[in-house]
């Protein structure tokens, strides 16, 4: 069974590796890293954080582009080539079928991570190296420079903050949680292209849900302390809403770590177990839909 | 022809996982949630206010879970208005970024050194905009104290950064002369984590300063200061436990304080 997945799966990466729109797409996400770093107007500390910034924002929005583009064309591009007939006529299980294209989706996800992370750090590096040169420039010149202790203190207090910044082992918590994040968002346009028949309803529906999910806990909020004053169809709204749409905002916690401040591992790790088992239970259903649409 | 039958037992089972996850869904939100609270990560509320104070777009980015780059380019805004000489649009633009990202100890430090400095020292000195000398020292005044209001309310939203109640001591110190206010600041921000440690020495010298000039209350700062030094801390460079032995000698000669009550008799 495993070994049906990975075949499955290694299919789907190729095919995914060689199109066109998503390698554009990886271009445009290493091009928007590289060019975060051009932040001349501001001071040396903000460029960093800005670079943060815009490295983990332009990972997270090229990923939730290429973990729904490649997710909402998988069923659709097999049922319009046909070759869905050949694989499923083969003793392949539907949820193997499915499963398998998942794990070809996350392998890209994992690839596309791995490369603009890479670049980030690159970056980050060549940023560290200008902040450097900068402070140093800046006390060469300060009067007693070499000579006064205290300044050697001062100066090695503002390189160490500058490293600090940069060397922040809570990336990697950053990147896992927004690679996470993706998983998600793949897994919801999983779901919702076993039941749509098109392309576009796919990208727009999980666009949609995405959105909402970031939104999931104020309407939460709503629901639960003030749902006995809402009118009856306000509070259906908001429980479907609690109850369905996943929150996405915990996430935002990744914000936190580029601030520089610190979360701690275990909660990381409660988002993470959250975003494996959502997704195992989006895949579940996806896969009881897809048993029973006729193809 | 057969009679296409409706997977009732399928749909049932698709039905009792969306209803068992539910509520488990729910209670795990809300205990992540409860993390959060308790770890200070309060998050951005989209109220209405900052709706209005954002463009359309830059809203749809909040959303869509972009806070930190909406608040970046907001930022660069801020120096967009320091260069048109706005200081009331700089001053909201703080707020707004401020607000946006409440736990970025970078934008309230900069935020009011950008108002408290650089807009008061400008103001101060623009004779073409303001010939009236009073004038003009009054709204440096007034800049001053709206950099602080950001000192304040940044150290509000992050209790544990040095760093603020550091710029703070500065403020009071450079731009408002209250050298004990600046005393207390730097004091309190010598005792929080990542503090540099020469700022433990600040109380004292801004005691001793010659227009505070309280030096029995620099004394008993750096008494203070040097029994709170482990045995070990005293050996060590970085805490300049020649400049505390020094001072200590000093003040105890100029405040002639009898010797069987000094810290170093001899």
């Amino acid at each position: 069974m495993i070994g049906r997945i990975l075949v499955i799966a290694r299919n789907t990466l190729l095919e995914a590796v060689r199109q066109k729109v998503l390698n554009v797409l990886l271009l445009f996400g290493l091009v928007m890293i590289a060019a975060s770093s051009y932040f001349s107007q501001v001071a040396i500390d903000q460029q960093i954080k800005f670079v943060k910034d815009f490295g983990c924002g332009a990972i997270g929005l090229i990923g939730v582009c290429i973990a729904i583009l490649s997710v909402a064309q998988l069923l659709p591009q097999e049922l319009h080539n046909r070759t869905i007939y050949t694989i499923l006529a083969k003793p392949v299980r539907r949820s193997e079928f499915l499963l398998g294209k998942f794990v070809g989706v996350v392998l890209l996800l994992t690839l596309s991570v791995a490369l603009m992370s890479i670049a980030f750090a690159a970056v980050l590096w060549w940023q560290e190296t200008q902040g450097l040169a900068a402070v140093q420039a800046d006390y060469v010149h300060t009067p007693g420079w070499g000579k006064s202790p205290e300044l050697t203190n001062m100066y090695q207090h503002d390189v160490a903050q500058i490293v600090n910044q940069v060397r922040d082992p809570q990336m990697v918590e950053a990147i896992l949680l927004i690679f996470a994040k993706l998983v998600m968002a793949a897994a919801m346009a999983m779901l919702v292209s076993t039941f749509s028949t098109s392309f576009i309803f796919t990208v727009i529906t999980t666009c949609g849900i995405y959105l909402i999910g970031h939104m999931e806990s104020a309407a939460r909020d709503v629901w639960l302390s003030h749902g006995a004053q809402a009118t009856f169809g306000q509070g259906l709204f908001l429980e479907m809403l609690s109850l369905l749409v996943p929150d996405m905002n915990s996430f935002t916690i990744v914000d936190e770590i580029l601030d520089g401040n610190v979360v701690p591992w275990w909660h990381t790790w409660n988002l993470l177990g959250y975003s494996a088992v959502y997704t195992g239970v989006l895949l579940a259903l996806s896969e009881l839909i897809f048993e029973f649409r006729e193809i | 022809m057969t009679a296409v039958r409706f997977p009732w037992p399928r749909v049932a089972l698709i039905a009792l996982v969306v209803c068992l996850w539910a509520p488990i869904k729910l209670a795990w939100e809300i205990g992540l949630e409860r993390q959060q609270d308790e770890l200070r990560y309060h998050g951005v509320v989209v109220t209405r206010q900052l709706r209005d104070q954002l463009s359309q777009g830059l809203t749809i980015g909040v959303l869509a879970g972009f806070r930190n780059i909406v608040a970046d380019f907001v930022w660069l805004d801020v120096t967009v208005a320091w260069e048109k000489y706005e200081w009331f649009k700089m001053d909201a633009l703080i707020n707004l970024v401020t607000s946006l990202e409440p736990r970025s100890i970078l934008f309230w430090d900069n935020g009011g050194w950008q108002l408290a400095w650089n807009v008061s020292i400008f103001v101060k000195d623009d004779v073409v905009h303001q010939p009236n000398e009073l004038r003009r020292l009054h709204d440096a005044r007034f800049w001053i104290y709206r950099g602080l209001d950001v000192y304040q309310r940044g150290i509000e939203n992050n209790p544990t950064s040095y760093k603020l109640w550091e710029s703070m001591g500065q403020l009071y110190q450079n731009r408002l002369g209250d050298y004990y206010r600046a005393a207390w600041c730097y004091g309190r921000a010598s005792q929080l984590p990542g503090a540099p440690v020469y700022l433990e020495r600040f109380p004292a010298i801004m005691m001793g300063n010659q227009f505070a000039h309280d030096d029995w209350k620099a004394y008993e700062l750096w008494k203070e200061l040097w029994f709170r030094l482990t045995p070990a801390q005293r050996l060590e460079k970085a805490h300049w436990q020649e400049k505390i032995i020094s001072n200590i000698r000093q003040l105890e000669n100029t405040l002639k304080v009898p010797r069987e009550k000094r810290v170093f008799p001899n």
